[in-house]
């Protein structure tokens, strides 16, 4: 199972244009940042799209300038619920 | 409405990513995420601790989170002052390259009916037949050579055992296998995979400035008002360095990028002056910038006084082939280094024919492309960075291509402060930690010292405690001559660790194939995949990689940075440090000295190679106490130290800090702080001197060493101590053709690369069965004209053909990379796609570093 949580800066003012095109992609969400062309995202695997392939498609999103990682957990248990 | 039904993990470990996120990128986050992940303290039972990055130069730190002995996740680094919490999309495989499903286990000799043999298959041997196995192939190689050096003086020394490093190996690595080598085994053929990548960057820093590496740094990428990349796509290799690049960019008034490459890639998305160039004519819009500075009267005529000494370099120098080759009978000068006083009247006239007008048409960048570069790099209130990475190193020129931008910055005086800076990036983690400071070159020795001159070989021998005389004082031989020396059957015994040369060292069925399984060649590869190398060895060691072992990196800002054992490695594995070392344990010094050098140090008679160079008093000084603790009282191994029962790492480097930082050292300015401090920082940037590190070298109030080795300096002004005049090199080079150009029969240009697709394709876990053959599904990169021409469809299997091999691969005209017309692009670091049977392994004479970036190919429907 994998997690990932992204930032992904987008072209002066595009913020708003890109974040629908992420969200459409398997296993993006797109949480805060669309003001500031900065998105906060999350990436996960998902049945049809493991979280690398998706991370690899971000950059040619267009108006996407570039798409860091900043967060990643890939251990196995992440379906166990916390409490 | 609260979502009130119970969080799962799932959903717990998504609102912390969401949270480290937001918070590198100050953004904000809606109020039900953040109380989500405010529900959930931080995971107690995860381990968090730093590690620098083992993929590119960069030198991003990363918390590695572990947890039952299993690396399960990272985040980047939010104290690191490199990548300010950023992780760029290759750091997701950091935790997942320690656990692909080919991981190597257990040593895997070649063997026949229970016996070594070189066209047997490969069985699972202990570390022990292993080593027997190996030591007796060094042994008698070593012996050849001692036979073959009788009567000789040090100076003219050769050895048929050699070692191929990397710029990936830790810092101690690269020193321990550099002991072995050339004071144990007194080789000197040691080089790295470095030597691929920025061999032509040292070469040019050597010349310019008298010592090695950048002296600005990554705070540069704040303060530039201009950018100018030349031969670098840092939006796919240096993600986080583009990323910063990119922020100020977008937030400083009048900021403007400028990206030259001979296609369009990514870095074009952002370019203000986007330009293709013909491939080779860099060195020609080099010298046009110098020229148009020259005569628009813009240069920095007290800078050029005071700072700057006019020399002109040797020229028709040949292209670092084989000496029988039609190129190298041609040349009149061929790997003649020797550069002549020269002045700035004589260098004015030899820029002069670098015309606008005949440079454009050269190159076949319009001229007001041109023009718009020349101003940005003349005009005086600008501050001008720029990056360069393989377009420039992997050149046949690449030395002068790297020198003829130093002339530029030189003659306006944009050096060495905030935003002015010349800057080599690199491709590896330790290419300059590793390979360049300690000096893992045929060549060298640590901290800028070379083989060929008896005062650096005497300080060495002081240092490691040898007879006089010990040190081979005759250049080794560098990567690709290795290769050669291999196939002529003149180097017997071939280690390579930590790198893919088979893959990776150019013309490989000429040259690298027929080296390696050579009858008379015994190679041994440590690694911890069964690479294209590994199966084409004799002899495969398995490896620990990365936070499996305490490690330290230097980066391309000259940033040292340390980690500590995060992990055990699968099966047998063992580091390249434990492997090095112990192998030493298998020769007395009878094996490898000769008598009379033995009786000059009587102490050291009967005595292992390990007890000389290891346990010799220094490297074993520091106790291990069984464990390493952090700080925070967290506990870690150490598999080396638990085996040879000392501090291994610590010992190392602060044996090794003997050569850039004791009070008698012949070359200043690469000093470090000791062991510990690097442990409990983020790094520092050499010279460190009294604890502090330094930003910008060679400069006055930034530099210390500067108003000592100049007490008269000015406040702010510059002294270039790395030359006793403390004045930089400005040298001319001209333009000249590259080793093989498109002609009739072969009509294309072939540029080999990489693309991120490279980590994204697991090319760490995905295998080739056997290396001739490789599965043919490489990708070209191709204009749609050229493709229309040859009646190729987007994705069609096309064969792309040399002088030297062919391979199969599909067609691609629409990706993220654009050729021009004329040039196609293929990447090369996939063990699919042998790229290197199609290239040529034609040098840089001065560097020796091969020119992956230029030959002549044609692409054909299958």
């Amino acid at each position: 199972m994998n997690i990932c949580g992204c930032v992904v800066h987008t072209h002066p003012g595009a913020g708003a244009d890109v974040a629908p095109r992420l969200a459409a992609l398997p296993g993006v969400e797109v949480h805060a940042g669309t003001e500031a062309d900065k998105l906060v995202i999350t990436v996960e695997d998902t049945g049809e799209s493991l979280a690398a392939d998706t991370l690899g498609s971000l950059s040619r999103v267009p108006g996407v300038i570039n798409a860091v990682l900043v967060y990643h957990y890939g251990g196995d248990e992440a379906a166990i619920p916390v409490a | 409405m609260t979502d009130t039904r119970p969080m799962s993990r799932r959903d717990f470990i998504k609102s912390q990513a969401a949270v480290a996120a937001a918070s590198v990128a100050g953004v904000t986050l809606p109020a039900s995420l953040l109380a989500k992940a405010q529900d959930q303290a931080a995971d107690p039972d995860i381990r968090w601790d730093k590690a620098p990055c083992r993929f590119c130069g960069t030198g991003c730190s990363v918390l590695v989170g572990s947890k039952d002995g299993r690396v399960i996740a990272s985040q980047g680094d939010p104290d690191a002052p490199v990548n300010r919490g950023l992780n760029c999309i290759k750091g997701y495989f950091l935790p997942k390259i320690l656990y692909g499903q080919d991981r190597l286990t257990q040593p895997l000799l070649r063997k026949w009916n229970g016996k070594y043999d070189k066209d047997g298959d490969f069985e699972a041997v202990s570390w022990d037949e292993a080593f027997d196995v190996m030591a007796e192939h060094w042994k008698r190689a070593l012996k050849r050579s001692m036979e073959e050096n009788k009567g000789k003086s040090v100076d003219e020394m050769t050895s048929r055992v050699g070692m191929f490093g990397s710029g990936q190996w830790t810092v101690w690595e690269g020193y321990a296998a550099s002991k072995l080598l050339k004071a144990g085994m007194r080789s000197n053929n040691l080089d790295p995979n470095a030597r691929h990548c920025m061999a032509s960057a040292v070469g040019a820093f050597i010349r310019a400035f008298g010592i090695d590496e950048p002296m600005g740094c990554y705070d540069d990428l704040e303060h530039a008002d201009v950018f100018v990349l030349w031969g670098a796509n840092m939006a796919e290799m240096h993600p986080i360095l583009w990323s910063r690049l990119t922020d100020t960019r977008l937030s400083k008034p009048g900021c403007e990028v400028h990206v030259l490459s001979t296609f369009e890639h990514r870095c074009y998305e952002l370019a203000d002056n986007p330009i293709i160039f013909a491939p080779q004519t860099d060195l020609a819009i080099l010298n046009y910038i110098a020229n148009h500075i020259i005569q628009t009267e813009a240069y920095d005529k007290d800078f050029i006084d005071k700072h700057v000494q006019f020399e002109t370099a040797t020229t028709d120098i040949g292209y670092g082939l084989r000496p029988d080759h039609p190129l190298e009978q041609q040349a009149a000068n061929p790997g003649v280094g020797a550069k002549h006083p020269s002045s700035f009247e004589a260098f004015a006239r030899q820029v002069e024919p670098y015309t606008l007008e005949y440079v454009s048409e050269l190159s076949g960048v319009p001229k007001e492309n041109l023009l718009r570069l020349a101003r940005a790099y003349a005009d005086p209130k600008k501050k001008v960075s720029s990056y360069w990475t393989m377009g420039f190193n992997q050149h046949t020129r690449g030395v002068w291509v790297n020198g003829n931008l130093y002339n530029v910055h030189l003659l306006m005086g944009k050096i060495s402060e905030p935003g002015n800076s010349p800057f080599s990036l690199t491709g590896q983690p330790s290419a300059c930690g590793t390979a360049r400071e300690v000096g893992t070159f045929a060549h060298r020795l640590p901290a800028d010292l070379v083989v060929k001159k008896p005062e650096h070989r005497a300080f060495s021998e002081q240092v490691w405690k040898l007879p006089e005389g010990t040190l081979n004082g005759k250049v080794g031989y560098h990567a690709v001559l290795m290769h050669r020396m291999m196939k002529d059957g003149l180097m017997n015994c071939y280690w390579q660790l930590c790198n893919n040369n088979m893959q990776a060292a150019p013309n490989l069925n000429e040259e690298s194939y027929p080296g390696w399984r050579n009858p008379d060649v015994f190679v041994t590869v440590s690694d911890p995949y069964p690479t294209v190398s590994a199966q084409a060895a004799d002899l495969v060691l398995p490896t620990s990689m990365w936070v499996e072992k305490e490690g330290a990196y230097g980066n391309a800002e000259r940033r040292t940075q340390f980690w500590r054992e995060q992990t055990d490695a699968p099966g047998e594995s063992k580091s390249d440090l434990w492997q090095i070392m112990e192998f030493s344990k298998r020769f007395t010094v009878e094996d490898v000295w000769p008598p009379a050098l033995i009786e000059t140090a009587p102490e050291y008679a009967g005595k292992t190679l390990y007890e000389i160079l290891f346990a010799n008093g220094e490297v074993d000084r520091f106790p291990y106490e069984g464990k390493v603790m952090d700080a925070r009282g967290n506990a870690y191994r150490n598999h080396e130290s638990e085996h040879f029962g000392y501090y291994v790492q610590k010992g190392l480097f602060e044996e090794y800090r003997k050569f850039n930082s004791g009070p008698d050292i012949i070359k200043k300015g690469h000093e470090m702080a000791p062991f510990q401090a690097y442990h409990e920082s983020r790094g520092l940037r050499w010279p460190v001197i009294d604890g502090k590190e330094t930003l910008w070298r060679f400069r006055e109030g930034y530099d210390p060493h500067v108003a000592a080795f100049n007490p008269e300096v000015e406040k702010g002004d510059v002294y270039f101590y790395g030359n006793a005049n403390g004045r930089a090199n400005i040298i001319f080079a001209p333009y000249e053709p590259a080793a093989e150009s498109p002609d009739a029969e072969y009509d294309l240009w072939l540029c080999t690369g990489r693309v991120l697709e490279h980590w994204h394709s697991g090319s760490m876990t995905r295998r080739v069965p056997e290396l001739y053959r490789a599965v043919p599904d490489a990708v070209i990169y191709m204009s749609k004209d050229d493709a229309k021409a040859r009646r190729l469809r987007d994705g069609q299997m096309a064969l792309i053909k040399t002088r030297r091999g062919q391979i199969k691969a599909r067609v691609e005209t629409r990706g993220r990379n654009r050729p021009p017309n004329g040039l196609v692009f293929v990447p090369w670091f996939d063990a699919n796609r042998l790229v290197n049977k199609l290239t040529l392994d034609a040098t840089d004479p001065l560097s020796k570093e091969t020119d992956y970036k230029k030959c002549a190919c044609r692409v054909e429907r299958v």
